[in-house]
């Protein structure tokens, strides 16, 4: 339940191994990076089928636009774009790919492109990696890291799209608070929720939900020094004394006053818009929410509630699909050459509230330019923190949900909800590593 | 006389003496008319149910493969407290069992009192069925969707009418129990209520008039005429309606996943929603087949029981 329906995410990307062990051999870069570089196709003409769950925003507008761009500029590759919901691609890739009928690019999140990986649906993209020049500076800290399985890269980075503070201005100066110096830590936020409850305003409401309660919850594990699991990610440790400081954190937030209890879904970013909160952690895909075009507002990095920064950031990674075990060596190159040209043409696509991955790209300063908002969630990419890694992960992710809507809604303590989760995710963890034996 | 004809009874044999070529050419006519059912029966159900069968035996990741067979370890760790399956289980198959018993009295029984307040020759009759039926055309996504933003606690119109007529607390209907369980419900009832009516419509068409004229003669009430005519007339049909609306009630979904997404914690998970996620997110389709069995093995026995009772109270 991961996939996030107005967020536009990424596709994967199908890529032949074989072509470019064979271009590799041990000559020089110049002739493997030749092969990948846009237009560096030079074989027959093949179609790329690409999957994407770029349904939401501006996306259906966009990426028609891009591909056809790519299309007309490349004589000997056509991209076939295939939009369908995330929830969608997920059910049917397994089984399409197993078939031979996948895609033969796709576009996922780390940790699904993992358990892809695991599930052997996927070729390794080290070569591509390497012959497009990509290193782990070419991307924020960390992303091109979790796009690796077992030693091998599966996952290209493609967008990132972080957490931050959303921050209704006008209640803040109804609340006669200023407008320009917002909190950045624990005490500045307590202040002011306090000063806001002073004018019978909750200032910054908790969600129960995945959208946005858990995205606060990892925030705040994270800053408080924690992980959501060990580095084999063979244990829990959510429930760790940095997870129950976290969860107790959020509860309070409600017993304080600065949330009502039971919000709904989405109820967190409709109070700010609807102007009956000040302050919302939300992502930065709300940056295209229409109804915010009628709001004065600002976003400000996530303010440091525990010991160090730290910011929840989702992410999304191309992968080369490896149909039924024989993809066709051209069809991935061709793709190879697509998914350079992409994150190289990535500009644009901050119109649908998700951040380039590439740093040349972020760092242009035309970015800023068209996308002022944007501003406060490129500075966190230092400090965020992405998918946890690792196959069939997303079932034990699945219990933090559980846990931190039962503390939430105050049926269960955060320290009983969260214990009650790690014992449940261990069983599914150890599940994962018989079943995957990595 | 067809069915009694295609049974081959000897009785019928003797009756129709001389014909036997015709009972025979009947019967070839028979099977080759039920053939394209049987072959998609055959296909989309039987041979599904045992694969289904054969599948939860194993540990079953469809793209993995190593699919090792297990034997009834499936089976058994369903029962099995303490085990990664029991407790969520059965804690699904609790929230379909209160989910069914919640809703299918008022899906019977509302749906029997609009079909006898519907039943009559008004002008503009037609129009209201439709009204009441129109709720059923639309999707699960359509209806769950509308109603979270009605129900949403803080900013939805429920609420905001209920603050105007004084009630200050705002219920959360689609967060917290035991208020999502009426939402639930509620949302179930308003949606499908007319189907069950048109089926309770059709079924009074088919009661005969002469008894309600009779009825009339002896200067019954309206109330002794629907208990004493109307009520046993309908009982096939109330038989009928029982059994499917149970049996959809606990197939329930799209309504908690959607509207409640199982939460508070996993409390409107239901069964089906549970089985669905551990078999295809999960990858577990081997455990979630074993689920599948148990589940059924439950609808099955309740079905029985159900029918017993109709067709025991049916006789005279």
């Amino acid at each position: 339940m991961k996939r996030r329906s107005r967020r536009v995410a990424s596709a994967v990307a199908a890529f032949t191994a074989t072509a470019l062990l064979a271009a590799c051999g041990s000559s020089g870069s110049d002739a493997q990076s030749s092969s990948v570089k846009a237009g560096g196709y030079t074989g027959p003409k093949v179609t790329v089928t690409f999957w994407n769950g770029w349904t939401g925003g501006n996306a259906p507008q966009l990426v028609p636009k891009l591909v056809n761009s790519f299309n007309s500029s490349h004589s000997n590759i056509v991209v076939k774009d295939v939009p369908m919901q995330w929830a969608d691609i997920e059910a049917k890739m397994p089984l399409a790919v197993k078939a031979g009928k996948g895609p033969d690019l796709v576009v996922g999140e780390p940790d699904w492109i993992s358990t892809y990986a695991g599930e052997g649906l996927l070729l390794p993209a080290d070569s591509f990696v390497k012959s497009a020049g990509y290193t782990a500076s070419s991307f924020p800290p960390g992303d091109l890291a979790n796009g690796k399985y077992n030693g091998k890269q599966y996952g290209v980075p493609w967008s990132v799209t972080p957490l931050a503070l959303y921050v209704n201005k006008s209640v803040l100066s109804k609340a006669g608070l200023s407008t320009t110096s917002l909190p950045t830590d624990s005490q500045s936020y307590d202040k002011e929720m306090a000063a806001l409850r002073a004018k019978g305003i909750q200032g910054g409401w908790v969600d129960p939900y995945f959208f946005t309660g858990v995205f606060q919850f990892e925030t705040l594990l994270w800053q408080n020094g924690g992980e959501l699991f060990n580095t084999d990610k063979s244990k829990s440790t959510f429930n760790s004394p940095a997870g129950v400081k976290a969860l107790t954190w959020m509860v309070d937030q409600i017993k304080q006053g600065n949330s009502p209890a039971n919000v709904a879904q989405d109820g967190d970013i409709n109070a700010l818009i609807t102007g009956k909160t000040a302050f919302n952690w939300n992502g930065v895909w709300q940056t295209t929410n229409d109804a915010l075009t009628k709001v004065n507002w600002t976003a400000a990095p996530v303010p440091q509630i525990g010991e160090k920064k730290a910011v929840w950031s989702s992410s999304t990674d191309w992968a080369f699909v490896n149909n039924a075990g024989k993809e066709d060596t051209n069809v991935t190159q061709a793709a190879s050459v697509f998914v350079q040209w992409m994150n190289d043409h990535s500009l644009g696509w901050a119109d649908t509230g998700e951040l380039p991955a590439d740093n040349k790209v972020r760092d242009d300063p035309k970015l800023l330019q068209q996308h002022p908002d944007l501003k406060p969630f490129l500075e966190e990419l230092e400090y965020a923190h992405f998918e946890t890694v690792s196959p069939g992960i997303v079932n034990a992710e699945a219990q933090i949900n559980t846990a931190v809507n039962n503390a939430i809604l105050l049926k269960q303590t955060p320290q009983a909800a969260l214990s009650t989760a790690a014992t449940k995710a261990d069983q599914i963890l150890q599940q994962n590593k018989q079943e995957y034996g990595d | 006389m067809t069915e009694a004809t295609l049974a081959g009874g000897s009785a019928r044999r003797t009756v129709v003496a001389g014909r036997p070529r015709r009972r025979h050419a009947n019967n070839r006519a028979g099977w080759l008319f039920l053939t394209p059912f049987l072959v998609l029966f055959a296909g989309f159900v039987i041979t599904p149910a045992l694969m289904g069968l054969w599948i939860s035996l194993h540990r079953w990741n469809p793209v993995l493969p190593r699919k090792p067979f297990i034997g009834l370890d499936n089976y058994k760790e369903l029962f099995t407290p303490g085990s990664l399956t029991f407790g969520d289980f059965w804690q699904s198959m609790g929230a379909t069992g209160l989910f069914t018993v919640l809703s299918v009295p008022f899906l019977v029984v509302i749906p029997l009192i609009l079909a006898v307040l519907l039943n009559r020759r008004l002008p503009g009759i037609g129009v209201l069925r439709a009204i009441f039926f129109a709720p059923y055309v639309l999707g699960a996504a359509v209806i769950a969707l509308m109603w979270r933003y009605l129900l949403d606690p803080q900013n939805g119109a429920v609420n905001g009418l209920l603050a105007m007529l004084g009630v200050t607390t705002q219920i959360p209907w689609t967060v917290d129990s035991p208020w999502v369980w009426i939402t639930l419900v509620a949302v179930t009832v308003w949606w499908t209520s007319g189907f069950n009516m048109v089926i309770y419509l059709a079924g009074l068409k088919g009661i005969d008039k002469e008894l309600y004229d009779a009825a009339a003669v002896d200067g019954a009430s309206s109330m002794h005429t629907f208990f004493a005519v109307t009520l046993p007339g309908l009982r096939p049909v109330m038989a009928f309606v029982t059994t499917m609306t149970i049996l959809n009630s606990a197939n329930m979904f799209g309504q908690s996943y959607l509207l409640t997404v199982g939460h508070p914690g996993t409390s409107t998970r239901t069964v089906v929603m549970y089985i669905a996620n551990y078999g295809l997110s999960g990858g577990q389709m081997g455990a979630a087949s074993a689920m599948s069995y148990v589940l059924f093995a439950f609808l099955a026995i309740i079905s029985i029981i159900n029918y017993r009772l109709q067709t025991r109270e049916s006789r005279p």
